[in-house]
């Protein structure tokens, strides 16, 4: 691993060498959120976006998109979404969001709608503080080892360039007289200075080790009704989450011959449908069940396999569901703590 | 496809005549529908209507006559299939909120006085699924055109339709707008059918419902979660109502029941 030195006036005409042959993509600001997009005049990209509303996953697999077109002959993949990207501004905990999304969609079989874009997409990340809502500490999100071409760490006046792929290396190639690879002992005190500044930014915290214990201890709970009788069902939480990955498959005809489209969709198993099969019997149909399931998943199913959570500690759920169940408050309600939520005033509110 | 042309009856009730329209107005897509079934009846785009046997029949507005009741059994007798298109005919729409038998006899003679029906004797406003079995459900005040030329697209090849059956807000957070509930904003997003695009908040503007209700919407939690944002009662239940028919006073009955 290489570590170089680059001025923060360099960044831009950095980017510029190094997007000619691809698209960048950073996020920017949507009102006062930010959201993913393709750049191509650098001052719209958001430096201080901590998080944005939906995750990098969207760049790999669209929220919904054709997968091929079809006619009574045959038919013919459309892989329109496939492209050379260098996604610049990523965090650490989108990045391990990827990394879990590699394991999934190469399990059984491989999927190429997510893993060709994955391919050609060079990853370029971010150094970021963590606001009131970021736990990836908890997740031990926080710090990235693997995953990333080049990582960027700000340090005010200049970044440290951690150089992770031979692919970084060879963006580093493109624009050598940009980088200083002379680190002096300064350079060293300010890194370690801001680590434990970041290191002791952060405001909430989760415990994982204890939740797949406390999930099984907790499955006949009664909150997981309160939870339940809070949830509208709306599917946000899995739209917005980086590891969340399942996908609905449906067949769009036209008239006049056209050829039909076989559409691929992001779903959710806090829908009520998703559960459902020939015949109408749903195996989760009450939403208490369902978000079960959706913790169950995060926080038990997926260490026994793969050993940590399926959580990232990005915050999303956090700041997004409107009645406030997220990985926070179930955490904490597993952990029989006091819960600030709507769902909890809500249970309150109706059992009067 | 199958051989023969799918015989397709298109008919309306009580309501704008807005989904009605809405097939007239896919201007393009115009000579496509009438070339790949046999409109065999529709009033608004033809004289010489047939009533005889039909595969699939769209109908249109809810019933509030005893003519359209009659009119309504006979189309279910002779369709293999039928399709509720648009808000009044789905849920009942407007005319069939909030009220229940005594009201709705009481505005009756306020509007038309101690008046013998010579035409047809009303009924109070119902979805058809009132009277008859439907088949499916094309939401929307009115029916959007990408949905209903899909799912026409769809039968005319033997397909039965698919439709969203979640919320607005999941097509909402695919477009990654900023929520509009969590901003205070009244928004029924959580409560309403997608298949919409989830126009509305794309553009800034809280959802209104005029897709009408998903089956499963959550309007207890909203209401609380409205409540404590600080909306008023009454403004709640009005914006609830506006595009849920019959479904709304089964909401307010429950509701009241539970309050109890
Ligand atoms: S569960 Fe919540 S905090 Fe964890 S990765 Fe998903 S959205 Fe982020
Ligand atoms: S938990 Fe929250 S975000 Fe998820 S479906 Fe329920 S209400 Fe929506
Ligand atoms: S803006 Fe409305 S439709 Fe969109 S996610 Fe929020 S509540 Fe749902
Ligand atoms: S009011 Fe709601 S359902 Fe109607 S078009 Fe707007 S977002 Fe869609």
């Amino acid at each position: 691993m290489r570590i170089l030195k680059l001025q923060k006036k360099d960044l831009f005409p950095l980017l510029k060498v190094i997007s000619r042959e691809a698209e960048l993509w950073a996020p920017t600001a949507k009102g006062d959120k930010f959201a993913y997009g393709r750049v191509l005049d650098f001052s719209r990209i958001a430096m201080d976006a901590v998080r944005t509303i939906i995750p990098p996953k969207k760049i790999m697999v669209p929220s919904l998109f054709n997968m091929f077109n079809f006619t009574e002959k045959g038919y013919q993949e459309d892989l329109s979404h496939v492209t050379d990207r260098i996604l610049f501004g990523i965090h650490p905990c989108d990045i391990h969001g990827l990394l879990i999304l590699d394991k999934l969609f190469s399990q059984a079989y491989l999927d190429p709608y997510y893993l060709e874009p994955r391919k050609k997409t060079l990853i370029l990340g971010l150094s970021c503080l963590p606001d009131a809502y970021c736990f990836c500490k908890s997740t031990h999100t926080d710090i990235i080892e693997e995953g990333y071409d080049l990582f960027f760490t700000d340090l005010e006046s200049y970044f440290l360039v951690w150089i992770g792929s031979s692919r970084g290396d060879d963006l580093i190639r493109l624009a050598p007289d940009f980088f200083d690879d002379k680190l002096t002992e300064k350079d060293i005190q300010t890194y370690t200075k801001w680590q434990e500044k970041r290191d002791n930014a952060f405001k909430t915290t989760v415990n994982f080790t204890r939740m797949p214990d406390l999930m099984e201890l907790n499955y006949k709970a009664p909150f997981w009704e309160e939870v339940g009788a809070a949830c509208l069902a709306c599917g946000s939480c899995s739209m917005v989450c980086p590891t969340c990955n399942c996908y609905n498959v449906v067949d769009k005809l036209f008239l006049g011959n056209k050829p039909g489209k076989r559409l691929r969709h992001w779903d959710s198993c806090t829908l009520p449908e998703y559960s459902e099969v020939a015949g109408g019997e749903n195996f989760r149909e009450h939403k208490s069940q369902r978000l079960k399931l959706w913790y169950t998943h995060k926080l038990q199913a997926y260490v026994s396999k793969y050993g940590k959570p399926s959580c990232v500690g990005c915050g999303r759920c956090l700041v997004t569901c409107p009645v406030q169940i997220h990985v926070k408050s179930v955490a904490d309600a597993l952990e029989g703590h006091p819960v600030e939520a709507f769902w909890k005033k809500f249970a309150q509110e109706v059992s009067k | 496809m199958p051989k023969d042309k799918l015989k397709i009856g298109i008919y309306e009730l009580t309501g704008c005549a807005g989904d009605a329209l809405l097939i007239v107005d896919c201007e393009e897509e115009l000579v496509n529908i009438f070339t790949a079934a046999s409109i065999e009846a529709f009033l608004m785009a033809k004289s010489d209507n047939r009533h005889g046997e039909l595969d699939v029949a769209l109908v249109e507005g809810s019933v509030s006559t005893e003519k359209e009741k009659e009119e309504l059994l006979d189309i279910r007798k002779r369709a293999r299939v039928v399709v509720a298109i648009g808000g009044c005919a789905c849920v009942g729409g407007p005319q069939a909120a909030f009220l229940d038998k005594k009201e709705w006899e009481k505005n009756l003679k306020k509007v038309y006085g101690n008046i013998e029906f010579s035409h047809s004797r009303p009924l109070q406003s119902k979805p058809i699924d009132a009277y008859i079995k439907v088949d499916c459900y094309l939401p929307g005040c009115p029916i959007g055109k990408a949905q209903f030329l899909s799912t026409f697209a769809r039968m005319v090849n033997g397909n039965p339709p698919e439709l969203f059956r979640f919320p607005v807000c999941v097509e909402c957070k695919w477009h990654e707008n900023d929520c509009l509930l969590n901003k205070d904003i009244l928004c029924l997003g959580p409560l309403t059918l997608a298949g919409c695009g989830s126009v509305c908040p794309n553009f800034n503007v809280p959802c209104f419902g005029c897709w009408g209700p998903t089956e499963e919407a959550n309007r207890t939690s909203e209401y609380y979660l409205l409540r404590e944002k600080g909306f008023d009662t009454e403004v709640i239940k009005n914006r609830m109502a506006n595009y849920s028919g019959t479904r709304i006073t089964e909401f307010f009955e429950q509701f009241r029941k539970e309050k109890r």
